[in-house]
C-alpha cells in the first residue's frame, strides 16, 4: 500500500514540473542571473510571493521583462532599478537604506546591546549579593566565637 | 527611578500593540507609487474603437484627466462604470486604458479585436460610458510602465502630463471626495 502511495506521489508531481516555462539561455551566467532576479523581485499584486513563484498577470509580465532585459545584457542592479522605477521599492525584497527604514538595522542592534547591558548589570548585582551573604555568614560565625570566648570564663571557672 | 524602570516593559507592550493595531486598518494594496510627480511615460497606442488612429502621451495634454485602467473581464471595473459615468456627466474628463489579459496560444486563444469592441460596446451600453475614448494596450506596455498591478487602477494626470495621483482599486462615493479635491485644484490652475 505504501509503495502504491509513493508511486502515486511520484507520478503526480511529474506533470507539475513539466508545466514550468522553458526559456532558452545562451549564457549560463545570464540564466543564473535570471533565476536570482526572479527570486528577489516581489510580485506587486500578491502580498508575499516572488515573481518566480506567482502566476499573477503582472508577475508573468515582470518575468518576461526580466528575461528580455537579461538577454539584452543588463546587470542585476540595472534590472532592479528598471522595476523600481515602475513598481516602487515594494518590488524588491531588499529594502533600501533610508530614514524610514533605518530601524530595520538599528532596532536589532539596539536590542542586542540593551540585552547585553541588562545581563552584565544583573550579573554584577548577583555577585554583590553573594558577597554580602558570605560576609554576613562569616560575621555570624565570628560573633558566635566571640560570644563563646567571652561567656566561657564566667561559666567555665566554676569548679564542677 | 526604579519604579519607572518597572513600567518599561508595559510601555513597550502598549507601543507594540498600538503599532500592530494600526496595521489592522491599513490597506495592503496601497504601497506607494513610483510614478507620482513624474511625467506620463511615452507611448503610442491605438484608439480601441478606431484602431487606425494612434495616440501619444503628448496628444492627451491640455487639460487634467483621469486615466482609468479597466477591462470588461474585471468585475470591480464594471461596478465602478456607473459612478464614473455620473462623474463624466458632471464634467470630469476620464480616459480609458483598456487592459487586455494575456492570451494563451497553447489553448488556441488569439486576439480578436472585433469581438472585443463588441464586448466593450455592450458593457458600456449596459453600465454607462464614462470614457472620452479608450486606449488599447494589447501587450500591456503602457500598463507595465505605469506600474499597474491589476485592474481597476486610476491615475490623475495634470494638463502638462504629470501624474499627480495613483489610486488602486475602484472609485466610489466614499473615496471620491479626496480625488475630487485634487482634480478640482488642477482644473482651477
Amino acid at each position: 500500500m505504501r509503495i502504491v502511495m509513493l508511486l502515486l506521489c511520484f507520478f503526480t508531481t511529474l506533470p507539475l514540473l513539466a508545466a514550468e516555462e522553458i526559456l532558452p539561455f545562451a549564457d549560463p551566467k545570464q540564466q543564473a542571473l535570471f533565476r536570482e532576479l526572479t527570486h528577489e523581485l516581489r510580485c506587486p499584486k500578491c502580498q508575499n510571493q516572488n515573481i518566480a513563484d506567482s502566476n499573477a498577470v503582472v508577475a508573468v509580465d515582470m518575468r518576461k521583462k526580466t528575461y528580455e532585459l537579461v538577454q539584452q545584457g543588463q546587470d542585476k542592479a540595472q534590472v532592479i532599478e528598471y522595476m523600481k522605477l515602475r513598481y516602487g521599492d515594494f518590488v524588491h525584497y531588499q529594502p533600501p537604506l533610508q530614514l524610514s527604514t533605518i530601524w530595520l538595522w538599528l532596532l536589532p542592534a539596539l536590542l542586542v546591546l540593551g540585552m547585553g547591558v541588562f545581563v552584565v548589570r544583573k550579573n554584577n548585582q548577583q555577585q554583590l549579593l553573594v558577597n554580602e551573604d558570605v560576609s554576613s555568614e562569616l560575621d555570624a560565625e565570628l560573633q558566635a566565637m566571640i560570644d563563646e570566648a567571652t561567656v566561657k570564663p564566667n561559666t567555665g571557672d566554676k569548679p564542677a | 527611578m526604579r519604579k519607572l524602570l518597572f513600567f518599561i516593559p508595559f510601555a513597550l507592550f502598549i507601543g507594540l500593540s498600538m503599532f500592530l493595531f494600526s496595521g489592522l486598518f491599513s490597506d495592503p494594496r496601497q504601497h506607494g507609487s513610483a510614478l507620482v510627480e513624474r511625467q506620463l511615460p511615452q507611448f503610442q497606442l491605438p484608439d480601441l474603437m478606431q484602431p487606425t488612429k494612434l495616440l501619444t502621451a503628448d496628444e492627451l495634454k491640455g487639460e487634467p484627466y483621469f486615466l482609468n485602467v479597466w477591462g470588461t473581464w474585471c468585475p470591480t471595473c464594471n461596478a465602478e462604470l456607473a459612478f464614473l459615468t455620473q462623474l463624466r456627466q458632471q464634467g470630469v474628463r476620464i480616459v480609458g486604458l483598456y487592459y487586455v489579459q494575456p492570451l494563451d496560444a497553447a489553448f488556441g486563444e488569439t486576439f480578436d479585436l472585433p469581438a472585443l469592441q463588441k464586448d466593450v460596446q455592450q458593457k458600456l451600453g449596459e453600465q454607462g460610458n464614462p470614457y472620452q475614448f479608450n486606449l488599447l494596450d494589447e501587450h500591456r506596455t503602457l500598463i507595465f510602465d505605469l506600474g499597474v498591478s491589476g485592474a481597476p487602477e486610476t491615475f490623475l494626470v495634470d494638463a502638462d502630463g504629470v501624474i499627480r495621483a495613483h489610486h488602486v482599486g475602484d472609485i466610489n462615493p466614499q473615496n471620491w471626495p479626496a480625488l475630487a479635491e485634487a482634480y478640482q485644484q488642477l482644473v482651477r490652475k
